[in-house]
């Protein structure tokens, strides 16, 4: 079982819309594979090029830059391709079409070819290596190839999914990888462990970044059937992220598994002092006075790997922790919330904050406590489900995020912009406007909140009322109303209205109402008033 | 000196003044060149229009003859000149559907092609394309980028049926979606010839005669009705497709230049893509630009100012002869 063999397996993968049959036709690929190629199969799939913690690091710049070299396509068509395709691993694929050597490609000259490029010295020489990469297989494999380089295969493959593959080939239940993932957070290590049957042996390590468990989003309280079910929590507008730490080593991680360490000294050096190994999941919020400063005033520290001692002083941050990932050589995600909680605080070490958390006793609370978390200076509330578990990496029912409509809106879309990805030949990002008179004037942009068939007929609405085009935009006439919730409305010389919408997101598509029937300017003045409170 | 023949793009068609002749007009005009029977190529009631026998057939069943306006239809044989106001015109294949054709202006030895929309290799239904030498060329380019890779025929026809047979063998219904005219009489030509029992949507079966009598065989191919669609392969339009979903299991296969890129499985919300067009691909239009020998060459539809950059970078005097709004219409690609 070749590279190749794994190429044309996620294309059948992507071409069917049946989860099991996804999971069937990967699990029948992994199961003729030896230990080692299982293990590199299933890195491969989870979009990780390279063995252990090492990061490939290629941009697409270099990616294209090696198709430039490979090819002599100038950087101009290219683009104008990617802008069709939407996807980079595909683009260079259709690119090399009958211009490889086709040589086949196996799972271990695919590692090495990571390797050789990861070990270039300057870039030029990383490139030349792509490029020489590009030129040897077969396109379908140079797409897959350039996939995993950028981490995600784009084919409706979620690491679950992989995981129940893994499990299905080695003769074991999900439940069983899915707790053993759990611990370790690094998918190929697991399988290693199931194919040697040692899936019992596994055990969480510290220092290696866990996935994140995520919220749904949730606009409105009644969502919610039992409030006495449910804790709550303020959310924080700050970087998530994990604190690693034991024997003085102190590591931090933040979503998409960056290790953010050296920008946050202060963070590293109240962990130093942890008694014993934990792990917890938090967040980093800049902080003084008793409250969290604004999400612009902590991006300061983000892009610094040296932070000066002015720059410490001014910006201070702190971790707000909210869980418990690892204690004491133990993984913890198993145990009940209340119990993560309790452990949680107990071996908080001094300097860290934790995140106060209430039960939630009625729905009405919701409210208030969402007034207050703003009056507070944070984004939202959390809830979380009494007696739930930590599951890496999902957004289920167990974690929901309450982010408020400040109001909503009925306006008109005025100009229409392709998608990226699956969506890349569609039109899914709208700019819409509300009312002046006989003019439209812009307040805003959203892309979310529509199912992709509305997207799709919209397409086929929008294009034929554009009258003007440049680049991915094309000018509609102003036809289609949408009802937009957003969270706040603000002064912005972006758009003609003079107003902007914070956080729009699309509600529903107004197929009931005529432009003429729209909200106006002065109703936006009036909101702006109002939010001025 | 000049070249004896001019030629004038605009949004309305291409024009030749020296032999006052249309070419794909949009609008009303009194001699029109229609070079398939897409109804964005060949549309309105020009007083004469020259055309193949095929194509005005076909233009005759979407508009039908009109009292208020008297036309003459003038069919051109391929490969037999014609004189036309000092200037001799022939009809080439195009490949593009049955009927389709190019159109050689010849004055003064000085030779125009015009593609019309073509396929330079051989399509399922229709007659495979000549590559005519020429002075200047006007092509297409709707796939004019280098992403454009399609099926050959045979592909194409192997891929089509084993869709269709294992759709059928898992009991569910096997759909295949296209507009009017073209590649729907293809699909069911390909399917009615291997045995599959198949239903075409009514604006698909008026044109069925047309192509017996070009030669392609439909046995046992019905007009879809909610009565003989059960256990049979349907060929119908994209708009049948919701009430389709909803009598049963339905799975839907993409035929189209567009099923090149993965995205097409969204974008049309497809099962299958099986990327074969009644249009050239990029090495197609590369092919077919190099074996015409054109010195000058205009390109419209499409991709033309990227692929006229492209062909510029090749060494040829290529420009984009209509700045148009790409995409807007999608044709029928």
């Amino acid at each position: 079982m070749t590279f190749d063999q794994l190429a044309e397996t996620c294309e059948r993968v992507a071409a069917t819309p049946s989860r099991n049959r996804k999971v069937a036709l990967l699990a029948g690929y992994l199961g003729e594979l030896d230990e080692a190629n299982l293990v590199r199969a299933t890195r491969y799939l989870t979009g990780q090029p390279l063995p252990g913690e090492r990061k490939l690091s290629l941009g697409h710049a270099a990616l294209r830059g090696a198709l430039i070299e490979a090819t002599g396509w100038d950087l101009e068509t290219i683009r104008l391709c990617y802008r069709e395709v939407g996807d980079t691993g595909e683009t260079i694929g259709l690119l090399l079409h009958s211009a490889t050597r086709n040589l086949p490609l196996a799972l271990e000259q695919a590692e090495q070819d990571y390797l050789q490029i990861f070990a270039g010295r300057k870039s030029a020489d990383r490139i030349a290596r792509l490029a020489e990469a590009y030129l040897s297989y077969r396109p379908l494999s140079v797409k897959y190839f350039v996939k995993v380089i950028t981490g995600n295969l784009r084919i409706g493959l979620q690491e679950r999914l992989v995981e129940e593959a893994v499990a299905m080939a080695t003769g074991h239940t999900a439940g069983q990888l899915r707790e053993a993932n759990h611990k370790v957070g690094r998918l190929a290590d697991v399988a290693r462990a199931a194919f040697r049957r040692e899936l019992d042996q596994v055990a969480a390590r510290i220092f290696h970044p866990m996935e994140f468990m995520l919220a749904k989003p949730i606009e409105q309280a009644p969502a919610i059937e039992d409030p006495a079910a449910w804790l709550v929590e303020d959310k924080y507008d700050g970087i998530r992220s994990q604190v690693h730490a034991g024997e003085g080593i102190v590591k931090i991680f933040s979503r998409g598994m960056e290790e953010v360490t050296s920008a946050f000294p202060e963070v590293c050096a109240v962990f130093a002092k942890a008694p014993v190994a934990v792990a917890m999941d938090g967040e980093l919020l800049a902080f003084r006075d008793g409250r969290a400063l604004n999400f612009t005033v902590l991006q300061q520290r983000l892009q610094r790997k040296q932070v000066s001692n002015d720059l410490l002083a001014e910006v201070p941050v702190i971790f707000m922790a909210y869980d418990l990932l690892h204690l004491d050589g133990e993984a913890t995600p198993h145990l009940p919330i209340e119990q993560r909680r309790d452990l949680l605080a107990r071996h908080l070490p001094a300097g860290a904050m934790l995140s106060p958390q209430k039960p939630l006793n009625s729905l009405a609370e919701v409210d208030s406590e969402f007034e207050q978390a703003r009056a507070r200076g944070n984004e939202g509330l959390l809830l979380k489900k009494k007696g739930s578990i930590y599951e890496p990496g999902k957004r289920g029912n167990n974690w929901l995020k309450v982010k408020r409509v400040f109001a909503t809106l009925d306006v008109v879309i005025t100009a229409a912009e392709q998608g990226h990805g699956r969506r890349a030949t569609m039109l899914s990002d709208y700019t819409f406007a509300v009312r002046d008179g006989e003019r439209f004037l812009n307040v805003g942009k959203a892309y979310s909140g529509l199912t992709d068939d509305e997207i799709r007929q919209l397409t086929r609405i929008l294009r034929g009322s554009a009258y003007e085009k440049f680049g991915r935009v094309m000018l509609v006439k102003p036809e289609v109303v949408l009802e937009v919730g957003f969270d706040g409305i603000q002064k912005s010389p972006r758009h003609k209205s003079g107003f902007a919408l914070r956080f729009p997101r699309i509600l529903r598509w107004r197929q009931d109402k005529q432009p003429d029937e729209i909200d106006t300017l002065d109703g936006v003045r009036a909101l702006y008033t109002a939010s001025l409170g | 000196m000049p070249p004896p023949l001019s030629i004038r793009f605009s949004p309305e068609g291409i024009y030749l003044p020296e032999i006052d002749l249309w070419l794909d007009p949009r609008r009303p005009v009194a001699h029109a060149w229609f070079s398939h029977a897409h109804s964005d190529h060949a549309s309105g009631r020009p007083t004469l229009v020259l055309a193949t026998e095929r194509t005005l057939e076909l233009y005759r069943l979407r508009w039908p003859e009109s009292t208020d306006v008297v036309q003459t239809l003038e069919p051109l044989r391929f490969g037999v000149p014609v004189e036309w106001k000092g200037a001799t015109l022939t009809a080439w294949p195009a490949g593009h559907i049955v009927g389709a054709a190019q159109l050689c202006i010849e004055a003064d030895g000085y030779r125009v092609v015009y593609t019309g929309d073509i396929k330079l290799n051989p399509p399922i239904c229709g007659i495979t394309t000549t590559v005519v030498q020429c002075n200047r060329l006007i092509v297409e380019s709707t796939f004019g980028l280098p992403i454009y890779h399609f099926l050959d025929q045979t592909e194409a026809r192997r891929r089509i049926l084993q869709f269709a047979q294992e759709t059928l063998a898992e009991s569910a219904t096997p759909v295949f979606l296209g507009y009017p005219l073209g590649r729907g009489q293809e699909i069911a030509h390909v399917l009615a010839t291997a045995g599959i029992p198949t239903s075409v949507h009514g604006a698909m079966h008026k044109f069925l005669p047309i192509y017996e009598a070009e030669g392609y065989a439909f046995p046992g191919v019905e007009a879809y009705s909610a009565k003989n669609g059960r256990e049979r392969a349907l060929v119908v339009v994209p708009g049948m497709r919701d009430y389709l979903e909803a009598r049963g299991d339905v799975r839907v296969a993409y035929v189209s230049g567009w099923a090149a890129l993965a995205n097409a499985r969204t974008r049309a919300n497809a099962h299958e893509l099986i990327p074969y067009s009644d249009h050239a691909d990029f090495s197609e239009l590369l092919d077919l630009v190099a074996g015409t020998g054109a010195e000058q060459v205009d390109i419209v539809h499409g991709y033309a100012e990227p692929l006229a950059r492209i062909l510029r970078d090749r060494g040829y005097n290529a420009q984009a002869a209509i700045a148009q709004m790409e995409r807007l219409e999608e044709g029928e690609a």
